[in-house]
């Protein structure tokens, strides 16, 4: 709150207070009232409009300044200022106090019925991923005990169907506040162990070689979270795997308290320009437009993920060369201090 | 036979994993009332149980929990809760093994035999005809005679001698080498296989793994 345009705002008082002025002071030399009266008079009604219009400037002023300051200060969390600033004791303040208050408590009151909807969305997600789960161990089960009635495309068919579930499941997770990921001692090898387990049809129908080094290790992770990362990472690697000679090698670097688990294929690659836009939500390059469906999900979900366990995930590429993504865990001393 | 005991209240995968667990050697067992499950599984006195979490009446946590008061019969969780919470509780509770849904068949048969394997704590040596097999070692003894088979040729001989008599396909003996962090290809586990049959050639077995065409092959 600034002074002069506080006066400028209380232009029509002065306004008011000088024709009154001039006014008086025509009236009392009309009335031939002595000069020293005259200005006694002038003095005095000079003096307490001013003290009148200081006054009110101080009071207002001192809570306004502080509303302002505590908004700007606040930032994105500006809507908490009310919790920062005493009611004001002037009748203005009083009510834009009470009207924001007001404002505060309804808006919070529909966001909390938002996060109630949203929560409630959630589970029922997560139930229905179980439900269907079951249907889709019943698919596998039977691919398997009548090799007959079902071919090995059935098999691969119900593999991206549990994949395509598994998007959602995480996508939920990471997508909610809530903490639901419980970060423990994890060996490398045996999170490996599963994805290559699980992608193992596909690798040898497409003949990848899957070349694996250096991952008897272990990193503070959520197993479950980090299998279903990894996994995104080489579902990308066999979609867009090259016809002859393709490996996927996964391998495991130290350098300076990071330890960086690297997942490399010498796929068709990825165009420099999308590089930078293949976390992104939705994205899909010239390779998902080109060859395989995608949704662009994955890697969006993977990064999330990433963020929230604390570990960095990175990409590099060269068109027809190679992909190269990293994922790196820090060393936590403060898992160490902890235990 | 061992029999194992199936809870699990989804009636088509009921059915599905008894017959998935006879075509392996097992005997299967179905718990089909769930009001009295604690009760019904202590009387049927299973070798091993496969239990679901989500069941009705009691759910598999607790179940598990109770049985293990009274009772160390090996227990695989097998269930479509797939957060590491829910692992780390049931194997805190006592569970021995913890498979989520959907799984591979082939490796939920793999993790049934390693729990077998451990318990029954003779796996380091085994015989077959004249032979004395040395699993740890990969050692193959006839008389004084050795044989020494690298790793990759003893899981799949260790495969087939367990499911000796019965025919077992590519995709089991490579399901066996992959659970075993042994990421070959196609090609690799031929050659492995043949260098596997000059070895038992070389001590007087020579037929002993026979190809049946399109499926797999047999130990006699």
């Amino acid at each position: 709150m600034n002074f002069i345009n506080y006066l400028k705002d209380k232009l029509y008082s002065l306004l008011i207070f000088i024709i009154s002025l001039i006014i008086i002071v025509l009236l009392l030399s009309a009335f031939k009232t002595g000069k020293s009266l005259t200005i006694a008079i002038t003095f005095i009604l000079i003096v307490s409009y001013l003290t009148c219009i200081l006054i009110d400037y101080f009071r207002k002023s001192r809570f306004y300044k502080d509303l302002l300051y505590n908004i700007d200060s606040l930032e994105d969390k500006a809507h908490l200022v009310l919790e920062t600033i005493t009611e004001p004791n002037f009748y203005e303040g009083e009510l834009l106090y009470q009207s924001l208050y007001e404002i505060n408590k309804a808006t919070g009151e529909s966001i909390h019925e938002l996060e109630l909807q949203t929560q409630d969305f959630k589970e029922y997600i997560e139930m229905w991923i179980h439900e269907v789960k079951i249907p889709i161990s019943s698919l596998a089960l039977m691919t398997h005990n009548h090799p007959d009635k079902f071919d090995k495309n059935t098999e691969e068919q119900i593999r991206r169907i549990e994949n395509y579930v598994d998007q959602v499941l995480y996508y939920v997770r990471s997508e909610n506040a809530e903490k639901d990921y419980l970060i423990k001692e994890t060996k490398l090898n045996e999170v490996i162990s599963s994805v290559a387990l699980k992608n193992k049809d596909d690798l040898l129908e497409n003949k990848i070689d899957l070349i694996v080094d250096n991952l008897d290790i272990k990193v503070n992770t959520d197993s479950k979270w980090l299998e279903f990362i990894i996994t995104q990472i080489v579902n990308n690697s066999i979609k867009y795997h090259n016809k002859t000679n393709s490996y996927i090698k996964i391998y495991t670097k130290e350098n300076n308290n990071l330890i960086n688990l690297i997942i490399e294929d010498n796929g068709i690659g990825i165009d420099s320009s999308d590089l930078p836009k293949v976390f992104n939500k939705t994205f899909t390059g010239n390779n998902g437009r080109g060859l395989a469906k995608s949704t662009g999900m994955g890697l969006f979900i993977a990064k999330n993920l990433c963020t929230k366990l604390g570990h960095k995930i990175s990409i590099e590429s060269k068109r027809n060369k190679y992909t190269r993504v990293t994922i790196s865990f820090s060393n936590n001393t403060f898992y160490e201090v902890v235990k | 036979m061992k029999r194992i005991l199936i809870v699990e209240d989804d009636r088509t995968i009921r059915k599905e994993l008894s017959s998935l667990i006879s075509s392996s050697n097992y005997e299967p067992i179905e718990l089909n009332d769930f009001a009295n499950s604690y009760e019904e599984i202590i009387s049927l006195n299973p070798d091993l149980i496969l239990l679901d979490i989500n069941l009705p009446y009691l759910n598999g946590e607790a179940l598990l929990s109770k049985i293990r008061k009274t009772s160390n019969v090996p227990i695989i969780m097998v269930t479509s809760k797939n957060t590491e919470i829910d692992e780390v509780l049931s194997m805190s509770y006592g569970a021995d093994d913890y498979i989520t849904k959907p799984y591979n068949p082939t490796i939920l048969l793999l993790r049934i035999n390693a729990i077998f394997k451990r318990l029954e704590n003779n796996s380091e040596i085994i015989t077959y005809k004249d032979l004395t097999i040395n699993m740890q070692k990969g050692l193959i003894k006839k008389g004084e005679e050795e044989l020494i088979l690298t790793k990759n040729e003893m899981i799949i001989f260790n495969y087939l001698l367990t499911h000796q008599n019965k025919i077992v396909t590519r995709d089991e003996l490579m399901t066996d080498l992959w659970n075993n962090d042994e990421y070959i290809n196609d090609n690799a586990l031929t050659v492995n296989i043949s260098r596997l049959r000059g070895k038992l050639k070389s001590i007087g077995h020579e037929n002993a793994i026979e190809t049946r065409k399109g499926i797999g092959y047999i130990l006699s």
